[in-house]
């Protein structure tokens, strides 16, 4: 049995739901206060109209009409004009100022019949119930309610409007719904959370059950931006399509693609990993000064320098990147880690690569993005960059900043480390009392590649790499030592 | 000319809404009488009343007049709490 779908045309959404909504069903979505429930459901009848046409009928148990119209229209939702041309319609069952009292035996038969009359009047395939849980704090009978809520399940089933109702949740991993509504809204649940996590707010979505159908499993992180509204950062999703490329490309430097064993590999990633100084920035220079053999594109997303910057230290080393800007092979992003959410930035960083087309991305530094590098989001964030990247075919050079000066064998961020296809070390190497840069490939994979540690040095011609240090073991682990 | 003006949602299937009536009729007789306008509005034939009084329970009691608006929703069963519900005070033993 698989149910059929209806796409929501919430960017993602219908990727991780495998097509959308089991269509003709009703769907709880649970989340705890401020997880943006009342936004998901408005989001769900908006797109509705703006891409399928289908229109969409919005009660609320909550917010007040005027409030909700207000809040929608710094997403572009003109609420009021589609009200207008019958594609939105709003039940309004909030609470109002007057007392209500209960005496004897009650039931919910005149919101049935409004909710019917709504959807056949403007012949609605998307309704949104926002939310259960206010109309327990309206009513105290809860066995009522409960009794009364699963015949609006059975009237939106019978009408075969495709239907979120959003519920509350006191914990984010508790129970799913405050009110135990699960037990008969029971077929697909999405919950939505609004976590914590080292001093910074992190939206996830996750699709719990749907009855009969796919989907992915586990958390999805998402993030909220002014006239987008809703956006899903899907990471599993996207593993499956991208293929692995032999094509090589330059990598900006002749004897490094000697050292890679003929360029790096289209579509690859690749981590530069060093200390300040180290030479990181040049390599990144470099890599996007290699467009000018095939006349490729690059787009830098610099979060440590500005452009300006960049483009004068570069010129000491001999590169013109403002002429290959002038060109138009280059764009640099300068971008402040701080101001915005990882989710934000991959987004961004989406939009940049969707608009450029570029063949290579640099990224420096992609640790600037992290304060702590446990940090789950931050390896879901770079998990979901690299899959994006790969899926556009683009070549990718990603730079870390270790914190030791010379030595230290483990590339930093060691949960990235797995994601990338190539790693090159630049590391000081303290030797007979003088400060030596080195650079080795220490991964390449699906190539052989130079195993040797070779001496780099930066001048005003740029970066030269020279020969192996031969007959000196140790370098890594930070005790150099003749062995001749 | 008559002091109350009372509206009552009701759905005609169901039996709650039945003996809400009855209930009503019984109390607004015997302490009200000849000073009340009664309205009884059966959702299914006036779903358009339904929503612009924004009704959704049933039966629903709605005192129009005098003001503020009192809305009481129930089977109205307990006739003390009625008419402690349209605000009035009721001498026992009358």
């Amino acid at each position: 049995m698989n149910i059929q779908k209806l796409k929501t045309g919430i960017p993602a959404f219908d990727l991780i739901s495998d097509g959308g909504l089991p269509a003709g069903r009703t769907t709880l979505l649970a989340g705890s206060s401020g997880s943006a429930k009342t936004l998901f459901g408005a989001q769900f009848l908006a797109m509705g109209i703006l891409l399928y046409d289908q229109p969409g009928v919005f009660v609320t148990f909550e917010e007040q009409v005027d409030d909700i119209r207000k809040d929608l229209q710094s997403f572009g939702w003109e609420i009021e004009k589609w009200e207008a041309e019958g594609k939105w319609k709003f039940i309004d069952a909030s609470a109002k100022e007057e007392d209500i009292i209960t005496i004897g035996e009650f039931d919910l038969s005149a919101f049935r019949i409004r909710l019917e009359l709504a959807i056949n009047k403007i012949n609605a395939q998307r309704v949104v119930i926002d939310s259960i849980g206010s109309i327990f704090t309206h009513f105290p009978e809860h066995n009522i309610i409960r009794r009364e809520m699963s015949k609006v399940s059975m009237t939106l089933r019978r009408l075969k409007v495709t239907a979120i109702i959003t519920t509350e949740r006191s914990e984010e991993y508790g129970p799913i719904s405050r009110y135990g509504v699960e037990e008969f809204l029971t077929d697909n649940v999405i919950i939505l959370r609004n976590v914590l996590a080292n001093e910074r707010r992190r939206r996830t979505l996750e699709i719990l059950k749907f009855r009969g159908s796919s989907h992915v499993k586990g958390e999805n992180p998402f993030t909220i931006i002014p006239m987008k509204a809703i956006m899903i950062v899907p990471i599993s999703a996207m593993t499956l399509n991208q293929k692995a490329s032999s094509e090589r490309l330059y990598s900006g430097l002749p004897k490094l693609d000697d050292m890679c064993g003929g360029g790096f590999f289209k579509n690859s990633i690749v981590l530069v990993s060093g200390a300040t100084g180290t030479g990181k920035t040049l390599l990144v220079a470099n890599f996007l000064n290699g467009v000018k053999q095939k006349q490729e594109r690059a787009l830098l997303l610099a979060f440590e320098e500005s452009k300006e910057q960049l483009f004068r230290n570069a010129k000491t080393w001999g590169m013109d990147l403002a002429q290959l800007e002038a060109e138009g092979y280059l764009k640099v992003v300068c971008l402040y880690p701080e101001v915005s959410s990882l989710e934000d930035h991959l987004i961004n960083i989406q939009e940049l690569v969707v608009a450029f087309k570029p063949d290579r991305v640099a990224i420096d530094s992609i640790s600037a993005l992290t304060r702590n590098p446990s940090e789950r989001g931050f390896q879901e964030f770079v998990v979901a960059l690299s899959n994006f990247l790969k899926h556009e075919q683009v070549t990718s050079m990603f730079t870390a900043t270790t914190h030791m000066l010379t030595g230290d064998a483990s590339v930093p961020e060691g949960n990235i480390a797995s994601i990338t296809d190539a790693i090159i070390l630049l590391r000081y190497v303290e030797m007979m009392g003088e400060m030596q840069r080195s650079i080795m490939v220490l991964k390449m994979r699906g190539s052989n590649h130079e195993s040797s540690i070779r001496r780099l040095t930066i001048n005003q011609t740029g970066m030269q790499i020279g020969e192996p240090f031969t007959g000196i073991s140790g370098i890594l682990s930070n005790n150099p030592k003749v062995t001749k | 000319m008559t002091n109350y003006w009372i509206q009552l949602f009701i759905n005609r299937n169901s039996p709650t809404s039945v003996g809400a009536e009855e209930n009503l009729n019984a109390i607004l007789k015997k302490y009200f009488p000849g000073d009340y306008q009664l309205e009884i509005i059966d959702i299914q034939e006036n779903p358009e009343k339904t929503e612009e009084a924004g009704i959704l329970a049933i039966p629903t009691l709605i005192r129009k007049w005098p003001k503020p608006e009192v809305r009481l929703i129930g089977a109205l069963t307990l006739q003390t709490r009625v008419l402690t519900g349209l605000g009035i005070v009721v001498q026992e033993d009358k």
